[in-house]
């Protein structure tokens, strides 16, 4: 029995004295203001940018105070689609005027209308002026897309009569009444989730490698490895609290986005994922550091691999952050989730198999 | 010759060493790897969204169209269970010509998704066609035409925390450069030649153009407005490397920490400024370098004098972040005790410069406020654009401002006692202090002054990052942080003063420092306020004349409050620092919550 318990209780202490050192030092702290950081800089982007960029989002606000100038006639086919747009119209029939009244502010743009029929053969081609540099000119052209686009799909539907053997594909999606489009819903659930929560996950591959390359540049490690406690249970200990913390910190992401109405589904097998991730990044990264003992080349060497890892991601299904997204917003079968959480846990495995040997190897006095 | 050179030498040819051929081999080979797994990645569709969406159908008439999008999977039912789609996990159901939504917000992005899918893949289909006036007929040119601006800017430094808008009158009127008689397209695109397409394969070249540049001709399908993702994208490229490098940096001077390696070149007769300078001008040179490659690679090896000048601008606007990523890696090196703190502290210097970068660069070519990054002139520079002197000065002063004297603070400290002990931070900084005080020049006048850029910079900043609480919260946590921080700036000087015995704590020099301070802080805010606004309200005159009237208001604020955390010190000691600045923060908290009581209940 006493021969069972005392290895762990050596792995306890080395752990114990890493968490004290992580809390004393106060970074741990620093590390979650980073994240704040960036959770708050995120958010900052979701509600100000995709709101700014998204019509669909923008859809109720009047567009007050800001009206466009349109030189052409009066039965124009793209003049009567902006009318019928959010957009204020003003109709003149030569630029000269115009162009003195967007001087002077009382119009914020000017659209030139082609006057070419839309049964001719000529491009028609829409010149629009915008004021440079002012925040007008980018909610203009915004409200500009649908409208443009009917007029395209005007011209559209006689020109391509005459393209032989095409035919349009007609859809109707019948929309209800939640409003929101794609790219706001995707950047909450593909890019910022998976990225927060993976977050803790990316730092403390980092932090292991100044747990023990701190020891080997301050020759510690030679103190540390003449007590009773062996090599393995030096790294068995640092790894063990690197791991720790990394679901703490995505939990608090997950409670926090929860807050902010952000619903998420299977809470658990997230967290499972992420701390599966975190013990892949930290037996890596503790490898690389037990290998080169200098922190520089150690770091550079695991951004390079974090790097690597993130990009192989874009390349199949169920990366792990392709399935935290999936997971989020339940677009994955129990059965297919188990199975990649395996597939994960088995890699893990690896690595804590690798990472004894290369520490039994290094030191063999086990 | 001079010593800082024997310094950069040494410096320069030591880093090599510690790789090792076995490291070397491994980083190489990793190198190679995030190439090959980039380039692979690149041939994607860059985002990792495979499958978030599940599209039923009973037919499967729009199945191509659906796998040829990457976020859909598509799932078979009969027409029965289409029906009831949402019993099966599908987001939507295709009947026909008909689409159903489910009743989540999953299920109407979906439906979103499929719009945005079906209309690329129409697009996909017509450009098939070799028939440009047929399938593309309309497009659009959009031209940016310069106007006289009436801003509404918001001066987030204004002393007395007033929200108040600087307006530009000078060019109510019609201006000098108004033309006279006819205007006709041909004045209006001077400079701006565009000819439309005549063959349908140079469709591609303007989707494509779109990424990398600005938008100016399209069909109205891909037309978009100014998207952000340029200047990040350049932002991304030109600071990458700096985070390399600076780790680099970092490390080499927290080496000279570790067992006191660098006891000996100290113990030489050579000046600490010498051998900061040696040891971090190489990191600067190789960084500048390595800026160098990637404006040639984005800018093309410069053909003329023109293309070479913006060239050398771009490396000239670059400079200053350069040195502040690494006058703030040296500084985070000194202070320090242990390798984890310097990876949390370089990694959060990092991410809040970056911020500072990004962000307002990401409102580049659609606000002019956009300029207070670099990163948006170099923007400018790219698109072809000049830029202004004093534009150049409002964005790049204050970092020059910080990272001059954050390597000035840290070489203040480059000595043994605080290279090789495990002195608390805090006892670091207020060596750094200790030492500028006791300089012929220190004074707690100039100091709240250099503190000034800091604080702005922070400020900016909080703007970001309350952003996202709720609004009459957000201004009020911003008023209290910002006043924190300005108050935490005007003490610190006295704080050191009485710390470290350097004048006799009486109540006299107590109220005397507390003027001193926050005269200086003053003084030095309206020294930014007339300088960040001069080049933007185009006339420094008039931000002058707007503040006349408050001046004197927080004047007094500031040295009231810098009295309030003298009064608390000379009273309760040096050790009740932190709530002293409470106080103070309180009191300065109060009167600007006074000052906003019409924005925050009106």
């Amino acid at each position: 029995m006493a021969e069972r318990t005392r290895p762990y209780g050596k792995i306890r202490s080395i752990a114990r004295k890493e968490t004290g050192e992580l809390m004393r030092e106060k970074t741990f702290i620093l590390s979650v203001l980073i994240q704040l950081f960036i959770a708050s800089f995120s958010t900052f982007l979701v509600i100000g940018l995709t709101s700014f960029y998204d019509p669909t989002i923008m859809g109720d606000i009047e567009m007050q105070g800001i009206s466009i100038a349109v030189v052409g006639t009066e039965d124009n086919e793209l003049y009567r689609l902006l009318r019928e747009s959010k957009l204020n119209t003003r109709l003149y029939s030569d630029l000269t005027p115009a162009y003195g009244d967007f001087y002077e502010h009382k119009v914020d743009a000017i659209v030139i209308a082609p006057p070419g029929p839309p049964e001719g053969e000529e491009i028609l081609n829409v010149d629009i002026y915008l004021p440079r540099s002012e925040i007008k000119a980018t909610l203009i052209s915004l409200q500009m897309k649908e409208p443009l686009e009917k007029f395209e799909q005007h011209v559209r539907d006689i020109r391509t009569q005459r393209l032989p053997g095409y035919s349009p594909i007609e859809v109707n999606i019948n929309k209800r009444g939640i409003k929101t489009s794609s790219t706001y819903f995707e950047f909450i659930y593909v890019a910022l989730l998976p990225l927060l929560v993976f977050t803790p996950a990316f730092i403390s591959g980092g932090l292991v490698i100044d747990f023990i390359t701190e020891e080997f540049e301050r020759k510690t490690m030679e103190l540390l490895m003449a007590s009773p406690a062996s090599m393995m249970d030096i790294v068995s200990g640092k790894v063990l609290v690197a791991v720790a913390i990394v679901p703490l910190q995505a939990l608090a992401w997950m409670l926090l986005m929860g807050a902010n109405m952000i619903v998420i589904r299977n809470f658990f097998s997230i967290l499972m994922v992420v701390t599966l991730i975190g013990a892949i990044l930290v037996l890596i990264s503790s490898m690389i550091s037990i290998s080169f003992r200098y922190r520089g080349v150690s770091q550079l060497l695991y951004s390079m691999i974090l790097i690597f890892l993130f990009m192989v991601s874009y390349l199949f299904t169920n990366s792990p952050l392709n399935l935290v997204t999936r997971l989020s917003i339940g677009s994955i079968g129990t059965a297919e989730s188990t199975l990649w959480m395996g597939i994960y846990s088995l890699v893990a495995l690896a690595l804590g198999i690798l990472t004894a040997a290369t520490v039994k190897r290094k030191y063999d006095n086990n | 010759m001079s010593g800082w050179f024997t310094i950069a030498k040494w410096e320069f040819f030591r880093s090599k060493l510690k790789f090792d051929t076995r490291s070397a081999v491994l980083l190489a080979l990793s190198l190679t790897l995030v190439i090959a797994a980039s380039f692979a990645a690149v041939q994607t569709q860059m985002s990792m969204n495979q499958k978030i969406y599940t599209a039923a159908s009973s037919e499967p008439t729009l199945r191509p169209i659906l796998e040829s999008d990457q976020r859909f999977s598509y799932m078979p039912l009969t027409v029965y269970e289409a029906t009831q789609f949402y019993m099966y996990g599908a987001d939507l159901v295709i009947i026909g010509n008909n689409v159903y939504l489910g009743d989540s917000a999953k299920s109407a992005a979906a439906g979103s998704a499929l719009e945005n899918t079906i209309k690329e893949y129409r697009e996909a289909v017509l450009t098939s066609y070799d028939d440009i006036n047929n399938s593309h007929p309309v497009w659009v040119t959009v031209h940016d035409i310069e106007r006289p601006q009436n801003f509404q800017l918001l001066s987030a430094q204004d002393a007395a925390g007033t929200m108040k808008a600087v307006q530009d009158t000078e060019n109510k009127d019609l201006g000098e450069d108004y033309p006279r008689g006819e205007i006709t397209q041909e004045y209006l695109n001077r400079g701006s030649s565009f000819t439309l397409p005549e063959d349908i394969s140079e469709l591609d070249d303007y989707k494509g153009k779109a990424f990398f540049q600005k938008q100016t001709l399209s069909t109205p399908s891909f037309f978009s407005p100014p998207i952000p993702f340029t200047a990040i994208l350049y932002a991304f490229l030109f600071i990458f490397p700096i985070y390399f490098v600076s780790q680099f940096y970092s490390t080499s001077i927290m080496d000279e920490r570790t067992n006191k390696k660098g006891e000996l070149i100290l113990a030489s007769p050579l000046l600490s400024r010498d051998v900061v300078i040696g040891k971090t001008l190489p990191y600067i040179i190789v960084t500048l370098l390595i800026q160098a490659v990637i404006t040639v690679y984005i800018m093309g090896f410069p053909a003329d004098l023109r293309a070479a000048q913006s060239s050398i601008l771009i490396l000239v606007t670059i400079l200053p972040v350069v040195l502040l990523f690494f006058a703030l890696s040296f500084f985070g090196a000194i202070l320090s005790r242990s390798f984890k703190e310097l990876t949390f502290t370089s990694v959060f210097l990092s991410v809040v410069i970056s911020g500072y970068l990004f962000f307002p660069a990401m409102f580049a070519n659609i606000h002019a406020i956009s300029s207070i990054s670099p990163i948006t002139l170099i923007v400018r520079l790219i698109e072809g654009e000049t830029v202004l002197v004093n534009t150049y000065l409002f964005s790049t002063l204050p970092f020059y401002f910080v990272a001059l004297s954050a390597f000035a603070f840290g070489t203040y400290i480059y000595r043994e006692e605080d290279l090789f002990t495990q002195k608390a931070i805090s006892e670091k900084i207020t060596d750094c202090l200790e030492i500028f005080l006791l300089s012929s020049y220190g004074s707690v006048f100039l100091l709240s002054i250099i503190f000034i850029p800091f604080v702005y910079m922070t400020q900016l900043m909080l703007i970001v990052m309350l952003f996202n609480l709720p609004a009459p919260h957000s201004v009020i946590v911003m008023i209290v942080l910002s006043a924190m921080a300005e108050e935490l700036v005007k003490s610190a000087g006295i704080y050191t003063v009485f710390k470290r015995k350097l004048q006799p704590v009486k109540l006299k020099s107590a109220l005397r420092l507390a003027v001193l301070s926050g005269a200086g802080f003053f003084v030095g805010e309206k020294a930014v306020a007339v300088l960040t606004l001069a080049p933007i309200a185009s006339s420094a005159f008039g931000a002058v004349m707007t503040m006349g009237n408050l001046l004197l208001i927080p004047l007094l604020l500031h040295v009231s409050t810098a009295a309030v955390s003298s009064l608390v010190m000379y009273r309760f000691g040096t050790r009740r620092y932190l709530f002293s600045v409470i106080v103070a923060t309180l009191v300065h908290s109060i009167y600007n919550l006074f000052i906003l009581r019409g924005v925050l209940l009106g």
